[in-house]
């Protein structure tokens, strides 16, 4: 039952929406696509539905064809980044409707209804109607419709993305264990949020302009991203990616800071390279070998964390805090750089050595 | 069954509905204008372009084309003011509005035709309604029918009073959709009632604004009944209108040959006239900064 | 100031509307010799009520009988707003959510089409329609007289609920297609149900222009067929006995408001924004 991809690909005449896309999908496991917007992931996700057509390659699902299966004959259920709901109906009635074509009788599909209201904890809003209910409980309400039909293909396009903080944290939470229940199926997530991935998937495939760049589990894409281009989708906040360069045993960032070369780049041909640092591993500071001092450009609080944003001689860099911290634009700050952290890109900006753990 | 199916579900059975009842007409018409039907001689026969390079010289025919200019942008123009105004009123609230808004969509609600001869009858220069009154307060009586402005002036009547209320229904919907933040921002920032209008509620009504004013544009130019009713094209000729004319022509005076090509040219004058409209208007309302 | 204005300006527009139907009414109730003495307003005071008019409109004193009419008026509306808001909207359906073409033309020039018929005048097809309807032998019928009007009905439909069905979020098909509807369920279990605004409105427009069409009514049907408005007008061409004429005018307009007030209740905004947020 499991859904193969085999370079699928989809024109518009001048552009590639998704290329070359190959792979295959077992039920039971929940795969994250992670990808800048219009990466391609939602196309995907459509195409996969049947609500997009594709133009080359092939998709069997089971072994059917699914090219010439149109959407209401696949076993498939979506969940939308906006809450779309029926909005004539109430939630039992929203709940229902997928299993009005299923054979069930009334009572049957009813107390399946109510049982899967409960799940997803709105069984005391039963009787009212979309417009009635808070965002997060309308998402909730789809997240209903789309499990109770336990499709064989199950995909959700950035479901939390439109909901605040505190829900999010919560529903992923709750997305583990409704996943888990779902163990016949093939389970597709879209997302922006490496937190997210990293919770809830199995696998992580990541897609950046159509194609998909990286595939494999959560934590080893994290650690070792193939490329620059991978390693700035899966870090929220970005990568600062500076030049660097080895030349006689001296590893050196900007032409500016140096230090020896550190322990994962020895053996690295002397070169021209980019090198990428998270920003929680960056220190406001200046203690180090590697230290310059950059201008303030923004700072923002984020939940209990400071994220600031500097302007440098080196390049744009960003710099994940603990705690909060105040700044104003245009403050002169000490930035301390671990090149013992250093992810190596080359020029062309494939991963030459990730740092370990 | 795939989606190919449906497609075809749902928009052949009525395109294909309306091509079947129309396409012979239209086939027919332009066949016929190539030949010399009228009243002495019926049937098919080829004359070429005869009847069509007569269409091009007939001062009539084109000036019923401009008569058209006159009615059809004089009675959409003011039927938008007063229509604006009305729904705007509504819009911001006026006592009893309920009350009003029902009273002032009764005109669309009744048969041109027959209130045309209503009108006739309020405008017969002996016993009407408008020239009693006018004779009670002193005045001297208008010859409605017999002089030219009174009787163009008994058309504007009709139709105003006939079509303001689709106007005002058609701008009232529009303005119920409107968003209220750049209202609330504009009285926040202090803007007067004027300026409020000026810069904000009429820009954003211009899409439905263009869709009422073609709208209206396109039905008055077949305008008919009232003509008909009122005044019958008189004086003169002095308010005939190209749906008259053809009338006359094809109908009455039984040349369906030139009639038709009277009709096919007016179809086309009309269709290259309301793209151009269109287009200007739209490129008046394009949103300008400021 | 400008409150003065405001309220004197809606009292006047209200009075201009009132005013023809009031002179209708009030004249209906006259007898011929009050007709023609002049211009007479307060009935009572000015002149004496009779129903003389609606008596010889209703069949009654024998000089016309304007209800059969009224009857054809309505089966001939009946039939052709429905067949006109069905496949009009079934159509406009189609054009909102599919993308049509052949060779240069789509979606856009399919409308286009639709809206063109409005733009012809009745007149270019007159002739053409009775010649068409006398080989098909539906001159002077019900049939005859609904499909060519159906032709001009279509259109405003079509027109106004393209419009509409666009603003209902794609969405909500796609969910009803995904649970296993095929797209013609998806529109009559999810989209119908939020569409009763604008089935109503085109409802509405269809059966004022169905039932006020003089012209066809006036070059298709004769004798046996004929119309409300078509025999009104009659009336008004022999000698123009103006108490009758302002009894039909009356009698005339009441099926359409009755038919409006209605349908008005379904105008309730609209039934999606609860939908997409």
């Amino acid at each position: 039952m499991s859904l193969e991809l085999k370079d699928l690909g989809i024109t518009d005449g001048t552009d590639m929406i998704l290329e070359g896309i190959t792979y295959t999908f077992e039920p039971g496991r929940v795969y994250v696509l992670m990808g800048r917007t219009s990466s391609g992931k939602t196309s995907l996700m459509r195409t996969i539905a049947g609500l997009l057509d594709f133009t080359e390659g092939d998709m069997y699902f089971n072994g059917e064809d699914f090219d010439v299966l149109p959407t209401w004959k696949r076993s498939t259920s979506m969940v939308y980044q906006q809450f779309i709901n029926y909005p004539n109906r109430t939630v039992l009635g929203n709940v229902l409707f997928p299993l009005l074509r299923s054979g069930l009788s009334k009572e049957e599909a009813k107390s399946k209804a109510l049982e899967m209201i409960d799940k997803v904890g709105l069984s005391n809003f039963v009787d009212r109607k979309p417009g009635q209910l808070s965002g997060g409980q309308q998402q909730r309400v789809a997240i209903a419709r789309a499990l109770i039909r336990n499709a064989d293909i199950l995909l959700l396009d950035e479901p939390l993305m439109n909901l605040d903080y505190k829900l999010r944290e919560q529903l992923r939470e709750d997305f583990r264990d409704l996943f888990t229940a779902s163990k016949n199926s093939v389970t597709i997530y879209a997302t922006t949020e490496p937190a997210e991935a990293l919770l809830i998937g199995d696998e992580l495939l990541v897609m950046h302009e159509g194609r998909v760049i990286q595939s494999g589990v959560p934590a080893e894409v994290f650690e070792n991203p193939n490329s620059v281009a991978v390693a700035q989708i899966v870090n929220e906040p970005p990568m600062s990616v500076l030049t660097a360069e080895i030349s006689n045993g001296t590893f050196s960032i900007g032409h500016r800071m140096k230090s020896q070369v550190p322990v994962h780049l020895v053996g690295v041909p002397d070169g021209e390279y980019q090198a990428g640092f998270r920003a929680s591993e960056l220190t406001i500071g200046s203690e180090g070998d590697m230290t310059e001092e950059g201008e303030v450009d923004v700072a923002e609080v984020a939940g209990s964390e400071t994220l600031v944003y500097l302007n440098t001689p080196t390049g744009y860099t960003i710099v994940q805090e603990k705690g909060i911290h105040q700044y104003i634009s245009g403050d002169k700050v000490g930035i301390t750089i671990p090149p013992e952290r250093a992810f190596l890109f080359d020029l062309s900006g494939n991963l030459v050595v990730a740092p370990g753990n | 069954m795939g989606i190919k199916f449906y497609k075809r579900l749902f928009l052949l059975p009525g395109l294909l509905l309306l091509i079947a009842i129309i396409i012979f007409p239209l086939l027919f018409s332009i066949r016929v204008s190539f030949s010399s039907w009228n009243v002495s001689r019926s049937g098919l026969d080829f004359v070429g372009g005869s009847n069509w390079a007569r269409m091009w010289s007939d001062a009539d025919f084109w000036g019923a084309m401009l008569r058209l200019l006159n009615f059809g942008v004089v009675t959409t123009s003011i039927q938008y003011i007063l229509g604006f105004m009305l729904a705007h009123y509504v819009w911001q609230g006026i006592k009893s509005g309920r009350f009003f808004r029902l009273i002032w969509l009764v005109p669309l609600m009744t048969t041109p035709s027959i209130m045309a001869i209503v009108w006739r009858s309020i405008f017969r220069e002996d016993i009407g309604a408008a020239n009693g009154l006018l004779k009670s307060v002193g005045l001297s009586t208008i010859g409605w029918s017999t002089e030219i402005v009174p009787a163009m002036f008994t058309i504007y009547v009709a139709e105003i009073w006939q079509w303001t209320p689709f106007m005002f229904l058609f701008l009232l919907a529009g303005l119920l959709i409107l968003p209220k933040e750049p209202f609330l921002a504009a009285e926040i920032d202090g803007s007067t009632p004027t300026r409020t209008f000026w810069r904000i509620t009429l820009p954003l009504m211009a899409p439905i604004s263009i869709g009422a004013i073609l709208i209206r544009l396109i039905e008055s130019s077949k305008i008919f009944d009232s003509i008909f009713v009122l005044t019958s094209a008189g004086p003169g000729n002095a308010t005939e209108t190209p749906t008259y004319f053809l009338w006359k022509r094809s109908l009455t005076e039984f040349q369906i040959a030139y009639g038709a090509t009277l009709a096919l040219t007016y179809l086309i004058v009309m269709i290259i006239v309301l793209t151009i409209v269109a287009k200007v208007l739209t490129y008046i309302s394009r949103p300008r900064g400021w | 100031m400008s409150r003065i204005f405001k309220y004197a300006f809606i009292i006047f527009w209200t009075l201009f509307v009132l005013a023809p139907l009031s002179w209708a009414l009030v004249t209906s109730f006259k007898t011929p010799a009050a007709v023609n003495q002049g211009a007479t307003f307060i009935p009572w005071v000015q002149f004496d009520p009779t129903l003389d008019g609606w008596q010889d409109i209703l069949g009654i004193s024998g000089y016309a009988n304007l209800i059969p009419n009224m009857i054809n008026s309505m089966i001939i509306t009946f039939f052709a707003s429905l067949i006109s808001v069905t496949l009009g909207g079934l159509a406009a359906y189609g054009l909102s959510r599919f993308r049509y073409g052949w060779k240069y033309y789509g979606n856009s020039d399919i409308i286009f089409f639709f809206i063109a018929q409005r733009i012809l005048p009745p007149v270019v097809l007159a002739i053409p329609f009775f010649l068409l309807l006398k080989n098909l032998q539906l001159l002077d019928t019900h049939l005859g007289l609904i499909l060519v009007l159906t032709s001009g009905l279509m259109p405003i439909v079509v027109w106004l609920m393209v419009d509409f069905f666009n603003q209902i979020p794609r969405e909500i098909d796609e969910m009803a297609m995904l649970e296993g509807c095929n797209p013609f369920q998806a529109f009559r279990k999810a989209i119908l149900p939020l569409s009763k605004p604008g089935i109503a409105i085109s409802a509405i427009f269809a059966v004022i222009f169905g039932w006020n069409d003089l012209f066809f009514a006036l070059v298709l049907t004769f004798t046996k067929v004929k119309t409300l408005p078509a025999a009104v007008v009659a009336l008004n061409g022999t000698v123009t006995p103006f108490w009758t004429l302002a009894a039909s005018a009356i009698f005339s307009i009441l099926p359409l408001l009755g038919f409006v007030f209605v349908v008005e209740r379904y105008l309730a905004k609209g039934g999606f924004s609860g939908a997409v947020r």
